[in-house]
């Protein structure tokens, strides 16, 4: 129900009428014109008329007023949204802090805050249009100031943690690490101009990310527990990290959009999916934030309703290269000849996904280069590793304990001790695990799908970056990567694309075993509950059935 | 007995200093610190970050001064910074000016502290925890110690009869199997709809759908009901209940064999008057140690069992504490065990003299 209404405006982009060529020529999937052209600032409806097809945007069906609902979801502490580092984080305060846009689970953005956008044709520069009518729940209007205002502070890269600063890219100035000056314009009371030295397609994604939470622009910098201001229909009542987070509708709040529920509560069950399921049959919450494992089976055995999406969402079991003996490119060549990821994909996750290809570009995406496979040899690995001279290393596998940690890097030990290599493997919990995620030699981490294929590279795999787990600093990548940015045709990314993912397996720089799908069961009743790509659940739109 | 409550008082607080500083001295360890910074800041903080970060929040100073600011005998800290020039301090609240804020902040003053995976006051989470816990507890007990006595009396008034022997193997399985295996059990056979008991009797239709009781304890924190507690408390029951039974059992069959026990009967005093009139009173006495024994053993049990049934008392928070390094919060759950462990046995030793004319405390 909160679809959009942008306006529809006569004349569309010129890439997205060049998308839409792609896509009538085969060369791009549904999902990815969709994806690129909104992206651009067309609304869902006039990207669908472009390539003849109905929005398949209004199924989002209508709730019936008032009702309370439960999610079980971890509840962390809250801080500045900037240095969020969670998705739960973000599900927990989108009720009352809401973002510029919204990522749909199609692919295609629609915009909350924002009415609407364009771009000029090179994609250096962007004009927000702020939706009208939009107030605080303290009563001030909503206005390009607030937007300006979040600009800035997202691209303060001085701030301890601010990851929305690598997403802002070329604003930042690399020198003052802030704003580039003029960089944002406030051209009136409506409308947010933002300049861009270089083209840059991944500006909206970046907004519609977790961490993109828009504040007040007198409270940035602040803890939304502590101020309680927000746009959304929604306020905290109630705070216990680790236990439950309560959210009320906020009386006497003129609510731009609709909300359905009278309140929400976020129920912490703790990291053990078999908890998850106890209280799932003891009744005590009516959707869960992400199903895994055997448990998709269980919850759908005792009558809840499944929801899957399929997603670039991956485990990368990484190396880091600073750690011997890891820093060996032949060690790390030969751990992935000995890894088969249809192996791991069938005991790691039940073969809930797809394989993977040991490089971080999802075939969903829409500048997926398609690579010779890679050739599992364990006689070879085995006599790669002997050459390098780790034949009797004994390589420590570290992973987090939950469901998909574990058993995707048991099964990535078992690959590798059937190729006689000596592996012990080492299950740290979750209050412990995430700790030093950075820094361990050997381990897997969870990574959440991005809309872009460039997205993921940018924010783990160039030198440097704050994410950047394996420690990979290649400058013929850096310097592809820039080029791959600034390219918005996606045949033409494509070619720089396919030589990214060749350096990512030559360099042998993490095992990718398979791309996720991911699963949400809910109670029989609750609507519009369905699994996000990217975890995202906006409680606006739940609501129970009529 | 006003000097022995005195001195038992003065040991207690010792045990409480050296058992906090020991706490103390392991969660400000480099890597648990560094862990505390990342769980605080960023998950994905650089080791200069960390170092800065910890600085700014008071984690920079020594071991022992910091440990004086928590007990309350040092001044607390008071930083400005440097670039935005705002004031940081343990004492000072928020939007407080330095010269306002108390220069002591620490247990002597009643602080607890700060905690931090909570982002609260710790005296504000302890409270309602304890209050948990507490409930928790009163019906463990209410259901362990009665059934624990009976059965070790009844195991004990005829030492080697069969109902000795069938109650002694009882008490002896469920002394044998800790929480975390009992627990699980009962969650299969009372607490799933797809396996034990619960599937049976909906098909026998007299259950309409469901469970025969809830394997998570999370709603009992608002309201306990028989369904949602039945399972926690009858795990911590079952365990403490089979170690007091055989206790009571083995007293009991002792007094049995007594003189005066002999002398009665050949009285002609029945037995059930023999039983209830002259062994009990006797036989209660090392029972009562065990069960107020049985306190500092519960509070290690409510830690597995909260954290099994997800019931958020103060096991599972001792849990989340010491796995998220939360120095302050860990320490008051120090002290609260201690005090736990220290009062009952308190407790004990009088109730001991009341129980018993012959001991008497000096």
């Amino acid at each position: 129900m909160n679809a959009p209404t942008t306006r529809a405006r006569p004349t569309s982009h010129p890439a997205a009428e060049m998308y839409a060529r792609e896509y009538k020529a085969g060369q791009l999937s549904r999902r990815e014109f969709l994806v690129r052209s909104t992206a651009l600032g067309l609304s869902a409806a006039a990207a669908y008329s472009l390539i003849g097809l109905k929005p398949a945007m209004a199924q989002r069906a209508t709730p019936s007023m008032g009702g309370s609902l439960r999610i079980q979801q971890g509840v962390l502490a809250l801080k500045d949204p900037r240095t969020y580092d969670w998705s739960e984080m973000g599900n927990v305060s989108r009720g009352l802090l809401e973002y510029l846009v919204e990522y749909n689970r199609d692919g295609s953005f629609s915009g909350m805050l924002l009415e609407g956008w364009e771009t000029n044709a090179d994609v250096t520069q962007y004009t927000l249009r702020v939706r009208p009518g939009v107030t605080w729940n303290n009563g001030d209007a909503f206005t390009a100031e607030d937007v300006a205002a979040n600009f800035t502070a997202w691209c303060d890269s001085t701030v301890e943690g601010n990851s929305m600063a690598a997403r802002m890219g070329g604003l930042v100035d690399a020198d003052t690490g802030q704003a580039r000056a003029g960089g944002i314009v406030v051209v009136d009371d409506l409308t947010v101009q933002i300049n861009l030295p270089t083209p840059d397609i991944t500006l909206v994604p970046g907004m519609a990310d977790y961490p993109a939470a828009i504040q007040h622009r007198d409270l940035i910098g602040t803890n939304p527990l502590d101020h309680n201001v927000g746009t959304g229909a929604y306020r905290f009542a109630d705070y216990q990290v680790g236990i439950s987070a309560r959210l009320e509708r906020t009386p006497d709040h003129n609510y731009w959009g609709n909300a359905y529920l009278d309140d929400v509560t976020f129920i912490d069950l703790g990291t053990d999916p078999a908890a998850w399921f106890a209280a799932a049959e003891a009744g005590e919450f009516d959707l869960t934030y992400q199903t895994v494992g055997e448990f998709v089976d269980l919850f759908s055995a005792v009558g809840w309703e499944r929801s899957d999406a399929t997603t670039g969402a991956t485990l990368a079991v990484r190396f880091n290269q600073l750690n011997a003996p890891y820093d060996n490119v032949e060690v790390r060549r030969a751990i992935l000849e000995a890894v088969d990821l249809n192996v791991v994909l069938e005991l790691g996750i039940n073969g809930q996904g797809t394989t993977g290809e040991n490089h971080h570009v999802c075939p969903i995406h829409p500048e997926y280069a398609e690579l010779p496979p890679m050739t599992v040899d364990k006689a070879a690995a085995m006599a790669r590793l002997q050459a390098a001279g780790h034949g009797d290393t004994d390589f420590t596998l570290i992973s987090l304990d939950d469901g998909l940690g574990r058993f995707t890097c048991d099964a990535v030990a078992a690959q590798m001790r059937d190729a006689g290599m000596t592996v012990t493997r080492e299950v740290l919990p979750g209050s412990t695990f995430w700790n030093d995620w950075l820094n361990y030699p050997f381990s897997a981490t969870e990574w959440n799908h991005r809309e872009l294929g460039v997205q993921i590279l940018n924010l783990a795999y160039r030198s440097g970056v704050a994410w950047n787990e394996t420690a990979f600093s290649n400058a013929e990548f850096d310097s592809l990567l820039d080029q791959a940015n600034g390219i918005q045709d996606a045949d033409a990314r494509r070619e720089v694309m396919a030589r990214l993912q060749q350096i990512m397996q030559e360099e042998a720089v993490t095992i990718v075993p398979y791309w996720r799908s991911l699963f949400r069961h809910y109670r029989p009743g609750v609507v519009n509950a369905d699994m996000h790509p990217k975890f995202e659940i906006n409680i606006h739109h739940l609501g129970l059935s009529a | 007995m006003a000097f022995f409550i005195l001195r038992r008082v003065g040991v207690m607080a010792l045990t409480a200093l050296c058992l906090t500083f020991v706490v103390f001295f392991l969660t400000n360890l480099a890597p648990n610190l560094e862990k505390l910074a990342k769980t605080q800041g960023n998950a994905r903080m650089s080791d200069a970050e960390v170092i800065s970060w910890l600085d700014r929040n008071g984690y920079g100073g020594p071991l022992v001064q910091r440990y004086g600011e928590w007990l309350g005998v040092v001044p607390g800290w008071l930083r400005e910074d440097p670039v935005t020039g705002e004031w940081r301090g343990r004492c000072l609240a928020r939007d407080q000016a330095p010269e306002d804020a108390p220069r002591f902040c620490g247990l002597l003053q009643g602080d607890l502290g700060y905690s931090t995976v909570s982002a609260d006051e710790v005296s504000n989470i302890i409270g309602g925890r304890l209050q948990l816990t507490g409930i928790l507890m009163f019906w463990a007990f209410a259901v362990m110690v009665p059934s624990a006595l009976l059965v070790g009396v009844l195991a004990g008034m005829r030492e080697g009869s069969r109902l000795d022997r069938s109650l002694s193997t009882f008490s002896i399985a469920s002394t044998a199997t800790p929480e975390y295996v009992s627990g699980v059990i009962l969650i299969v056979l009372l607490a799933s709809s797809q396996i034990g008991l619960s599937p049976l009797l909906v098909e026998w239709g007299w259950l309409d759908g469901g469970t025969l009781f809830l394997g998570s304890a999370r709603s009992a924190m608002d309201d306990v009901t028989f369904w949602n507690f039945t399972l926690p408390v009858l795990t911590i029951a079952l365990y403490g209940m089979g170690y007091i039974a055989r206790m009571t059992r083995a007293s009991m069959a002792e007094v049995m064999t007594a003189q005066y026990i002999r002398t009665a009967r050949l009285k002609g005093v029945s037995f059930r008057n023999i039983v209830i009139k002259h062994a009990l009173r006797n036989a209660l006495i090392a029972p009562f140690t065990v069960i107020m024994l049985q306190f500092p053993w519960l509070l290690t049990g409510v830690v597995i069992v909260e954290t099994l049934f997800n019931y958020n008392g103060f096991g599972w928070t001792l849990v989340q504490a010491a796995s998220n390094n939360d120095i302050e919060l860990l320490l008051a759950c120090s002290i609260v065990a201690v005090l736990v462990v220290l009062v009952t046995q308190l407790i004990s030793d009088i109730g001991y003299v009341f129980l018993n004319p012959r001991i008497r405390i000096t």
